[in-house]
């Protein structure tokens, strides 16, 4: 018995941290099997791929990137080495959309912004894997997100949004979250080779 | 040399069964090599994590496993805490080199995981716990600018994820706390990594845990006065006292015993392997009998057969050890993905460390044990009689 206690301490010390919700870098579907389910219940399977900036491009599509986004990339938490997944829905062998994440610095934290597409880049779906704020359950609700239904990446290089902020004291949250699908967007556009047009 | 050429010839004979038996020395050597690779890398891993926490001493709160175990479990709260008198009263024992209180706190976040919920800790501390881990530096900021104050150093992996830099803020959820980044630590390696640090005060106060600790960490100026600290420190009530030596020994003998049980696996499969090889150059032999006796009526020594049959068996056995040797090489990160699925402690760091040593010992071991497999066989073609031998082959 005294053994086995040890044992937990031990795993108590040196485990425990590890529970606390931190995930990888690169934005990854907290369980993609579920979550793509729930947003594309038609789907049989999915394919996932990770693509870099550095890969695709370098140093010229993040300048093509930034152009679009119309702000820079930060240097440490957004680097073109960064991996973003992105994973392509399947019912069969055909296509039937997408879902893809980023992160996004917040104002008292990292967000974890996912969005599912159509084929023809509309967004199906968008929700917050991972928020930190005071105000992170008005942002999350299903009201708020799902305004961006329908919207494209037209939409934010127009500015034809016409989505109002729900927070009260956050607004810095709810401009990254607009920064934040808009990269979401861009990357989408710029890295997924395989995206049916 | 003519020996050794005569052999290859005739293990090209029958492709099929060379290869099959090379396979299986293969498979065999494979085994053993990442059984030794995970001995050695498992130990050096645990002693790694063990040293990386600092300190050789451990008190915490009695009972706190089992609600350590509950929060592991099930992921809910209410871990124990002791009273700060206990950190208090020992403060000053002559013997003692470093000391650092703690105080974990986890906290439930409404929003964690997509509005699924999550649990998320916090670290008190105070600066000593800098003292036993001298190693850990920071990448940007520094100290906390007082004990009391509403400041937060992250470690490196977590300031990644919520992508903070110093002079951000954090939110702690459920306590609505608004945290501001002082620091951050280089990457280190351990736990800390992930881990949110506030001032232990702070901590206190905004978890509602005032004089309260989860832990106290203690390095001894000497370690010969480990056994006589902790009996001391049994007869403070209300807190138990785990050595990390004993941790350590502790699971390493609870890994000790599936150890055990792979390395007899690893010693039938060796010994199947010296059966399998016997027994394909012995068949080999009665095939050959007739040829066997051509030869030794033809001038043959009982040497010169003795030699080729033993060739015969060590070539097999060389090709097996160096296909065994690259599996175990190729394949380390398999068998290290295994063994962290399936054991329920896995250190951090590599759990299969494969030497270039341990390869050469195998390697030669394989040698060794193709001389074993090989001299029965090649006894018994060396002893035929020429007339018997072509007669019988008939």
């Amino acid at each position: 018995m005294r053994r086995i206690l040890t044992v937990i301490i031990l795993v108590l010390i040196i485990g425990l941290p590890h529970m606390s919700s931190f995930a990888a870098v690169g934005c990854t579907l907290n369980d993609p099997d579920r979550d793509v389910k729930r947003l594309f219940p038609e789907s049989t399977g999915y394919r996932t791929v990770f693509i870099t900036i550095k890969e695709k491009g370098g140093e010229a599509l993040r300048n093509e990137i930034e152009n679009q986004l119309g702000d820079t990339l930060e240097p440490i938490y957004e680097s073109i080495d960064v991996p973003y997944s992105f994973y392509t829905v399947l019912k069969g062998k055909e296509i039937i959309g997408y879902m893809h994440g980023v992160n996004q610095k917040g104002r008292y934290g990292g967000m974890q912004l996912i969005l599912a597409t159509e084929l023809k880049g509309g967004i199906k779906a968008f929700y917050y894997q991972k928020m930190s704020s005071p105000e992170a359950g008005k942002f999350m609700d299903k009201e708020f997100t799902d305004k961006f239904t329908g919207l494209s990446l037209q939409d934010f290089l127009t500015g034809n949004l016409n989505i109002a902020d729900p927070s009260i004291n956050s607004s810095q949250d709810f401009a990254a979250t607009l920064r934040g699908l808009k990269k979401n967007l861009i990357l989408f556009n710029k890295l997924l080779p395989e995206k049916a047009q | 040399m003519k020996a050794l050429s005569v052999a290859y010839k005739n293990l090209k004979r029958k492709k099929i069964r060379t290869v099959l038996t090379i396979v299986g020395v293969g498979v065999a050597v494979a085994v053993l090599v990442s059984l030794f690779g995970f001995d050695a890398g498992y130990q050096r891993s645990l002693n790694n994590d063990i040293d990386k926490l600092g300190y050789h001493i451990l008190v915490t709160a009695k009972g706190c496993p089992y609600e350590a175990a509950t929060l592991m479990l099930k992921g809910g709260g209410g871990l124990r805490y002791m009273e700060d008198d206990v950190y208090k009263r020992i403060l000053n024992d002559s013997r003692i080199d470093k000391i650092a209180p703690q105080l974990v706190a986890s906290v439930y976040n409404q929003e964690g995981q997509g509005g699924r919920g999550a649990f998320a800790l916090y670290m008190g501390i105070e600066k000593t716990y800098l003292y036993l881990k001298p190693w850990s530096e920071f990448k940007s900021g520094g100290w906390f600018s007082g004990p009391d104050s509403d400041e937060a150093i992250m470690g490196y992996e977590a300031a990644e994820v919520e992508q903070r830099l110093v002079g951000d803020q954090i939110f702690v959820p459920g306590i609505n706390k608004v945290l501001t980044v002082k620091g951050i630590f280089q990457r280190t390696g351990t736990q800390d990594d992930g881990i949110i640090f506030i001032p232990l005060s702070t901590a206190q106060n905004i978890f509602e845990l005032p004089g309260k600790l989860t832990g106290i960490g203690i390095k001894l100026k000497n370690i010969q006065d480990m056994a006589q600290f902790e009996e001391d420190l049994y007869n403070v009530p209300g807190i138990q006292v785990i050595s990390l030596a004993q941790v350590r020994g502790t699971i390493l003998n609870l890994v000790g015993s599936a150890r055990a049980m792979a390395n007899s696996i690893a010693l039938i499969a060796i010994f199947i392997a010296i059966i399998s090889v016997t027994n394909t150059i012995l068949m080999s032999v009665f095939e050959r009998t007739r040829e066997i006796g051509v030869m030794k009526a033809l001038g043959a020594s009982a040497a010169d057969i003795f030699k080729i049959i033993w060739m015969e068996t060590i070539l097999i056995c060389i090709f097996g050890g160096i296909f065994g040797v690259a599996v175990a090489m190729f394949g380390s990160s398999a068998v290290e993905y295994i063994i962290r699925q399936t054991l329920p402690y896995a250190p951090t760091g590599k759990l299969v460390l494969i030497k270039p040593a341990l390869l050469a010992l195998s390697f030669l071991a394989t040698v060794v044990m193709g001389l074993i497999a090989g001299t029965y066989p090649a006894l018994r073609a060396s002893l035929m009689k020429p007339v018997e031998a072509i007669r019988s082959g008939e």
